[in-house]
Formats: structure tokens, C-alpha cells, sequence
């Protein structure tokens, strides 16, 4: 079986991945259900990766057949991850206010008491 | 050991409600603290003339992040337990010596209610987003909580110490799930009774906001 550099570097990729995250449960920062998920969503891309085919059954939803057509779905995969990243970053911002907001809140208190 | 008991009622904008269920919560804690999630009515106001100590968020944050503060300001305070409910009077405070026995038994570090333990007038429509956060929850967490979504609870001292809410939202309801699964919490459910009435079904969360609820809860699981 002859791999291109994608089927070698997205299951490398999705290896990393994982061992993240089994390193993130074993510092108690993830749950070993949430490991659990994010190991099979890697696996999975990383299956996809190695055999196509198993994508047949979406060819036959979707009707794409045409190779240029890949192109289309390259981009909106790129789309989707910049909204993914977005998304992340938003939340992330949201976090960090409720985080000023809540420490400004608790210190007011123990001003109040002194 | 003597347990110092606080309950945190975290309000937005209930200034009509909120002392009275300060008044009728203060009888069965030691202290009960309101924290006033940025609320534009009289709410510190009512919550401060009605007995209790308010800490205030300059900027609405939201449910999930008026409940830390609160159990911050808690353990400053140095309270061993920690009585969370809502300030819309939709929960009934002489549930709390029943919601307390399991912590003070020793026998938990958390106790979630449970309207659905007991013969209660709720809404079908309440029912089924129940039911759908409840599954959420399950699928987040690997943990089943038959009303995850309640906002009264009894976090003994280890839940106390412990517990770190990254989330703002009603997303939190599930993230408390979460923090009992990783840290390993011993659970209760208690059934409890429920009052609803034209305001509370009125200040629930909207479909819009159920959906994206779950779309956070879902991200987060993913992204932590």
C-alpha cells in the first residue's frame, strides 16, 4: 500500500493527539470519558485517513464524484477549523472576564469586611 | 464537627423575589450570601435589607459564574458547606435539612435535587429540555444525574475545596457533573418539591438558549 504524506502526517497527527490527551487525564485536568471521546474522534480521522473508503457511504449520500470537487470540501473543511479556532478563542475570552468580574467581585467583599 | 453552612443564591435581576427567599433560607443556614450577577434592578437592595451579604459582578456573567463567585466567597468566608438555589423562589427552602442529611451523614460530597423524585406540577415542556440536558450531561460526562439541570444542590467540604466552575452559562449545571466525576465525589439525589409559577416559567431559558447551552457543554467537553 503506497501512503501519501496526508495518510502519513494527519494518523501521525492524530496520535499526538491523543497522547495529549491521555497526558491532560493523567494530570486530572480530563476525565477518562472525555479521553475516551477524544480518542475516538482522532481514531477516526485517522482511519479516514489511511482508507477513503470508508467515506463511500457519504460519496453515495452527497452524489460528489469529481475529484475538483475535493477542492470544495478542502476549503470548507479549512472554514470549519477558522470557526472551530474562533469559537475556542471567544470562549476563551469569555472565560477570562468572568474571571476578572469574579475576583473584583470577591476582593469588594473582603474590602467590605476590613 | 460543626459544619458552617452557607447558602449562595446567585440573581439577576430579582429584586421582587429575592428577599423573600433570603428571608425564608436564613432559618436553616448559618449565613446565606446573594450574588448579584450585574443585575440593573433593586436586587443588592433587596437581598442586603432582607438579612443577607451581597457580592456583587459589575457585568452580568451569568449563572454559572454567579455560583463560583458565590462558593468563593463562601470559603472566604469559611464555610464547610455550601446551599445553592435559585432566587426565583421556584425551590422550597424547607427542603434544605433533607438536602443537608447526606453531607452531614458523611455519606456524600455533593447532593443534587431531584423534581422529578416527587409528585410535581412541571410543565411537559420542562420535562422533555430536562430530559434532553440530562442526556447531554450523560454524553459530557459519562455520569448519569437524573436532574442535572436543577440549581439546587449541597456541596459538602470536599465539593467546597475542590470544586473550580470554568463556565459562565446554565452550561455550569453540567460542568458540576463533570467536577464530581473527576474528582470523584460521592453523590445523593434527594427528591424535592418545586414551585412553579407564571414568573418562573417566564424567566426560563428560551429554546435558543437551551441549544446553545448544549452546544457549549458539548464544545467544552471537547476542547478542555
Amino acid at each position: 500500500m503506497e501512503l501519501t504524506a496526508y495518510q502519513i502526517l494527519t494518523p501521525a497527527a492524530s496520535l499526538v493527539a491523543v497522547l495529549y490527551a491521555w497526558s491532560l487525564v493523567a494530570r486530572k485536568k480530563k476525565t477518562i470519558w472525555e479521553a475516551m471521546v477524544w480518542t475516538i474522534f482522532w481514531f477516526s480521522i485517522a482511519a479516514i485517513a489511511l482508507f477513503p473508503d470508508l467515506l463511500d457511504f457519504l460519496r453515495r449520500i452527497t452524489g460528489v464524484r469529481n475529484r475538483q470537487n475535493a477542492v470544495f470540501v478542502t476549503s470548507i473543511g479549512i472554514l470549519f477549523f477558522i470557526v472551530f479556532y474562533l469559537v475556542v478563542r471567544l470562549e476563551e475570552l469569555e472565560r477570562r472576564m468572568a474571571k476578572l468580574v469574579r475576583s473584583i467581585a470577591v476582593r469588594d467583599m473582603r474590602d467590605d469586611d476590613q | 464537627m460543626q459544619l458552617r453552612i452557607i447558602a449562595v443564591i446567585p440573581a439577576f435581576n430579582e429584586g421582587t423575589r429575592v428577599g423573600a427567599v433570603v428571608r425564608a433560607v436564613a432559618p436553616y443556614v448559618d449565613a446565606v450570601l446573594v450574588v448579584d450577577d450585574g443585575s440593573t434592578d433593586n436586587t443588592a437592595e433587596a437581598a442586603t435589607n432582607a438579612g443577607a451579604r451581597v457580592v456583587r459582578h459589575i457585568e452580568n456573567c451569568g449563572a454559572g459564574a454567579a455560583t463560583m463567585t458565590g462558593i468563593a466567597a463562601a470559603r472566604s468566608q469559611g464555610a464547610s458547606v455550601v446551599v445553592t438555589l435559585d432566587a426565583d423562589e421556584q425551590h422550597d427552602p424547607r427542603d434544605i435539612p433533607s438536602m443537608l442529611a447526606p453531607v452531614q451523614d458523611d455519606a456524600a460530597d455533593i447532593v443534587f435535587a431531584n423534581r422529578f423524585g416527587r409528585r410535581n406540577r412541571i410543565p411537559f415542556v420542562r420535562k422533555f429540555f430536562n430530559a434532553i440536558g440530562n442526556g447531554i450531561t450523560f454524553i459530557a460526562t459519562g455520569r448519569w444525574v437524573p436532574d442535572s439541570q436543577c440549581g439546587f444542590k449541597v456541596f459538602g467540604p470536599r465539593a467546597v475545596q475542590e470544586i473550580n466552575l470554568q463556565t459562565n452559562g446554565f452550561e455550569f449545571c453540567t460542568e458540576i457533573v463533570r467536577e464530581s466525576v473527576q474528582h470523584r465525589w460521592r453523590t445523593a439525589h434527594v427528591p424535592i418539591k418545586v414551585l412553579y409559577s407564571e414568573y418562573t416559567l417566564a424567566k426560563g431559558q428560551s429554546f435558543a438558549n437551551g441549544v446553545r447551552t448544549a452546544l457549549k457543554i458539548l464544545l467544552r467537553s471537547f476542547i478542555r
